[in-house]
């Protein structure tokens, strides 16, 4: 039975990683020159090496992981403050967190948008500085979309990452939560040292892989990037479609290298989660 | 030795199971509907007499890979040609995104894959058609043979040649348009009609002009090329490193001598052109632009643009181009796709995309080849109150150059001027 599951289990795995697998390997294959357009045909870790010690990449790779932390940590901030506001069993909270996850739907095209038509020079919170006598037109408003330092696209992820994050604090509170507090306070700790010292680690310890999956997400996504992000730098999404897309032939195999360097970072973060979850103790053998 | 036996079967079978699945993971990356059972190229076809064309493509399917990011031209091809092919021809045109720099990639993956064609025609010109023929990914000649060929603009250089290539029957000629600024006609009743004079203006008025990162950005930056270094004579006759030097230095360096008073100080600059309409719909900017010059009209119309937005021609000249369609090499019906091609020829294809309520899109017919009757209907639609005057156009219309230039500036624009290269 074992074997014939294992089987099956290679089998299902095999066939969910096959477009990864066949696309990272057209990838590799690309960054080196042998196929995709404009390819010479012969293999070379010029282009690689060429495009990983460009500027713009360095630092649109570093915008993006900017925003990307930024607006993970925000968000996973605000929804461990709303799981523990909201945890309690009456109406209010009930109708609060429902009202906390109803923005799951939203698409991050439309929450980007959103935050254009809010945020921008000439948006509803310009409009209204202007209506009251604040500054006198577009341009006096401060520069929230397209700056360079990302804040209207990290309000706008944020708004849109915090009913993710919080229906996994709540999960988290729901499952995991009581049992340890129950005891904290049993062995005499104060409220405040159950929140700081039970609670919290609990829904940090317990989001930690939804908060990865939205650093990772953050990172790589174009859709939001494109709407509020800054021409300069170029975040790392849209300087790889840019690349693809390029005018010149010869340049769209730079985003090979770009795309597996998008993949690289999330690789990355997956590893550091494991190795940050190997090394933590465990909160229900600290007590025991 | 049965031990080892025992464990090494499942291990047997693990291996077929992997084996299995590798087998997927090539039937996947394959993705296989068999390339050789190739139909008869466009090359072919246009040996063939046209009535036996006609026969080959009737009652079939045609898919048009296009640029779908307009309503109005949407509208035009789903609800104006695809009704006609259908009528006449009993063609089922079916029109799908895919443009540009992204349709040259699909091409070349579909190559690769030796898959079968996903397109039949496809919307093209400049830079594509310069890398798809560079690639060998389009069919031809063919386009020479259609009926309504005959009644091209054969004389003028920006319909027969397309950025100075040779069009060799490997497109055929869809359409004319002329770069243009927009500007409010309220907001700004006297604007700047020169480049010289377009640069006070920006002086004068901090803050309130830009151009977009795509492609109308970098025309834009071509016009300004041609008016700062000499002329489009100078550019002319292939593509030269030592022009495209100096061009290059003069354009950037009339963005460095105005850009702190673009808007945003020139630290940022909208990613589209449809990013700049917005800015210039919500007034903050005072000039949006187009490849073309009649977008001033049908965005308005569309309610995109205020309805006093007009199109402005500098005077120094300004770019005009064509634009074409072409059959991919791996075109499972090039037939069909040559009577869809002669039936956008058409004098009255022409004239319904002409008008401003509809595309707004110049012909590339020669009014003189048609009937009086004919040359009646285009005068009548090309004098719509808002559109620029057809003498207009003409006096200062000036061709696109090698796709080299257009190439070179963008990467150049991007690496000096916007930053992240």
């Amino acid at each position: 039975m074992t074997s014939r599951r294992g089987r099956l289990g290679i089998a299902a795995a095999a066939i969910l990683t096959a477009p990864v697998v066949v696309g990272v390997g057209y990838a590799v294959a690309g960054a080196l020159g042998l196929v995709g357009p404009g390819a010479s045909g012969r293999p070379s870790l010029d282009r690689t090496f060429l495009v990983l010690s460009e500027s713009a990449v360095i630092e649109g790779t570093l915008w993006i992981l900017w925003v990307a932390a930024a607006s993970t940590l925000l968000a996973g901030v605000a929804s461990m403050g709303i799981a523990v506001a909201l945890r309690g069993t009456g109406r209010l909270d009930g109708l609060g967190r429902a009202l906390a996850v109803l923005p799951l739907p939203v698409p991050h095209l439309v929450a980007a948008v959103a935050g254009l038509l809010v945020l921008g020079q000439s948006g509803f919170f310009a409009r209204l500085a202007f209506q009251a006598g604040l500054i006198d037109g577009p341009s006096g408003m401060p520069a929230l979309v397209y700056d360079p330092l990302g804040i209207g696209l990290i309000v706008a992820l944020v708004w849109k990452e915090i009913p993710f994050l919080s229906l996994v604090a709540f999960s988290v509170l729901g499952t995991r939560g009581d049992a340890l507090e129950r005891t904290a306070r049993g062995l005499g700790a104060s409220g405040r040292d159950v929140l700081f010292r039970v609670t919290l680690p609990i829904l940090w310890r317990g989001m930690l892989p939804a908060a990865v999956a939205v650093f990772t997400f953050v990172a790589g996504s174009y859709e939001a990037a494109v709407i509020l992000a800054p021409s300069d730098p170029l975040p790392l999404p849209l300087l790889t479609w840019e690349r693809f897309v390029d005018a010149g032939l010869d340049r769209r195999g730079d985003a090979y290298v770009l795309a597996l360097l998008g993949l690289w970072i999330a690789a990355l973060a997956v590893v550091a989660h494991e190795v940050v979850r190997a090394k933590l103790p465990s909160l229900e053998g600290a007590h025991q | 030795m049965g031990v080892l036996r025992v464990r090494d079967r499942p291990r047997r079978r693990d291996a077929r199971a992997s084996g299995a699945a590798l087998l997927i993971i090539g039937a996947l990356a394959a993705c296989a509907p068999g390339g050789d059972a190739r139909p008869a190229d466009a090359a072919a076809l246009a040996e063939l007499p046209w009535d036996s064309v006609v026969a080959r493509a009737r009652g079939t399917e045609v898919v048009w890979r296009m640029w779908r990011g307009d309503p109005a031209v949407n509208r035009y091809v789903d609800e104006w040609v695809a009704p006609r092919v259908a009528e006449r021809y009993g063609i089922r045109l079916r029109a799908v995104e895919g443009q540009g720099a992204e349709l040259v990639n699909a091409l070349v993956v579909e190559r690769e894959a030796r898959a079968r064609g996903g397109a039949d025609l496809t919307w093209i010109n400049g830079e594509t058609f310069h890398n798809l023929r560079r690639e060998d990914l389009l069919q031809g000649p063919w386009a020479h043979v259609l009926p309504s060929a005959a009644l091209v603009d054969s004389a003028s250089n920006i319909v027969m040649r397309d950025s100075e290539q040779e069009l060799h029957g490997f497109e055929s000629p869809w359409g004319r348009v002329h770069f243009a600024l927009i500007y409010d006609s309220l907001r700004t009743p006297q604007p700047p009609r020169t480049v010289d004079a377009l640069g006070r203006w920006i002086d004068e008025h901090p803050g309130r002009f830009t151009h977009d990162q795509s492609f109308a950005g970098i025309t834009f930056l071509k016009v300004l090329m041609y008016a700062t270094a000499g002329g489009v004579e100078r550019f002319e006759g292939g593509f030269e490193e030592d022009a495209y030097v100096a061009g290059r230095d003069s354009v950037l360096a009339w963005i460095e001598e105005h850009e702190d008073r673009f808007w945003r100080a020139g630290r940022v600059y909208p990613f589209g052109v449809a990013e700049l309409h917005r800015l210039f719909a919500n007034g903050e900017v005072d000039f949006s632009m187009s490849n073309n010059q009649n977008e001033a009209v049908t965005k308005a119309r569309q309610g995109v643009l205020p309805a006093s937005a007009r199109p402005l021609i500098l005077r120094d000249g300004t770019i005009a181009n064509a634009h074409y369609v072409g059959i991919p090499f791996n075109a499972p019906n090039p037939a069909g796709a040559m009577l869809v091609a002669d039936l956008l020829l058409s004098p009255e294809a022409q004239l319904e995309k002409l008008r401003a309520e509809v595309w707004g899109d110049g012909t590339v017919l020669d009014l003189d080849r048609l009937s009086a009757e004919w040359r009646g209907r285009f005068a009548e639609v090309e004098g719509h109150p808002g559109t620029v005057p057809q003498d207009t156009l003409s006096r200062y219309a000036r061709p696109e150059v090698a796709p080299e230039y257009h190439e070179r500036l963008q990467q150049d624009w991007r690496e000096r001027i916007r930053g992240g290269g």
